[in-house]
């Protein structure tokens, strides 16, 4: 990667961990409230990323390439099994502790530090996968 | 901390402002931005023995950046994290709870190839097949459980 790649990775990066602060992804009542089908908050917001994020992909698309990193190569993968099982468990603990892996940061940079338990078990989960993925530790997107 | 932003951001605000940060790691670097990935490039694979991606260990370190800037300077700042959860649960049970909860949420996430970030928003906005599975999934999972936790705990949860 050269500079001006790395340079937009790391201004994209606190940006990002400024906006899931800001708008409570750190926060256990916010997301519980959203997942209780109350608060709408979180919709709007998850909802309004996702829009702005596609109709810019979109025009991205158009383009064909990119700033600093040579011809656009979106994401694209066909949905196997292993995406629900993994997505599954994820969605069960993120329904139970209401935080997820960008939510943990927010939670602890608000001096939550039930979010650093969090993080330890999620490094921990990851290792415990590790033996089942290291051939294609290079599938991540 | 300071109290100097709100204790949150206008949802108008902070919704597009993550959708183009999503479109600027593509429109810039070429890169789909997930946090997941990050953690594993940079804590993961040092433990496991291989080299993870420096951009996603930079991303990673930027992102808590921006995360203690923001802490720092709204006004939400709590102790625990956790007030309903402490309130209900004794510790015994509330922090064996948390660090499993952690540790499902890393082997999901492993074994998804992506979270919140990565297959919810970004892969998701490129119209990408595995995301769109994943995040349905996770998401009416998530819904389900936490609605079961509330039924069988009286509506404590």
């Amino acid at each position: 990667m050269n500079r001006g790649a790395r340079a937009s990775t790391i201004a994209v990066g606190i940006a990002f961990g400024f906006l899931i602060t800001g708008s409570g992804f750190g926060n256990y009542a916010t997301i519980h409230q959203a997942l209780l089908l109350r608060g709408w908050y979180l919709f709007a917001v998850f909802g309004s990323a996702a829009a702005v994020a596609a109709a810019g992909l979109a025009l991205l698309r158009r383009t064909g390439t990119t700033r600093y990193g040579g011809p656009l190569r979106l994401a694209y993968a066909p949905a196997r099994p292993h995406h629900l099982y993994g997505a599954a468990i994820f969605g069960a603990r993120f329904g139970l502790t209401g935080t997820c892996p960008g939510g943990a940061v927010a939670m602890v940079a608000t001096g939550g530090l039930g979010g650093l338990l969090v993080l330890f078990g999620l490094v921990g989960g990851m290792w415990l996968r590790g033996p089942a993925e290291r051939p294609s530790a290079t599938r991540w997107g | 901390m300071l109290g100097l932003l709100p204790a949150q951001l206008p949802w108008w605000l902070a919704g597009p402002g993550m959708g183009l940060c999503v479109v600027g790691l593509y429109g810039l670097a070429n890169r789909r931005l997930g946090v997941s990935g990050a953690w594993l490039a940079a804590v993961v694979a040092p433990i496991e023995g291989w080299r993870g991606e420096r951009w996603r260990v930079e991303f990673l370190a930027a992102l808590a950046g921006g995360a203690l800037a923001e802490g720092l300077l709204s006004s939400a700042t709590r102790l625990t994290g956790y007030p309903v959860l402490s309130a209900a649960l004794p510790a015994g049970v509330l922090l064996p709870l948390l660090a499993g909860g952690g540790l499902a949420l890393g082997y999901g996430a492993r074994w998804a190839g992506g979270c919140t970030s990565g297959h919810g928003l970004s892969g998701c906005a490129a119209g990408s097949p595995d995301s769109l599975a994943a995040t349905a999934t996770f998401f009416s999972v998530a819904v389900g459980v936490t609605f079961a936790g509330q039924a069988l705990s009286g509506g404590a949860l």
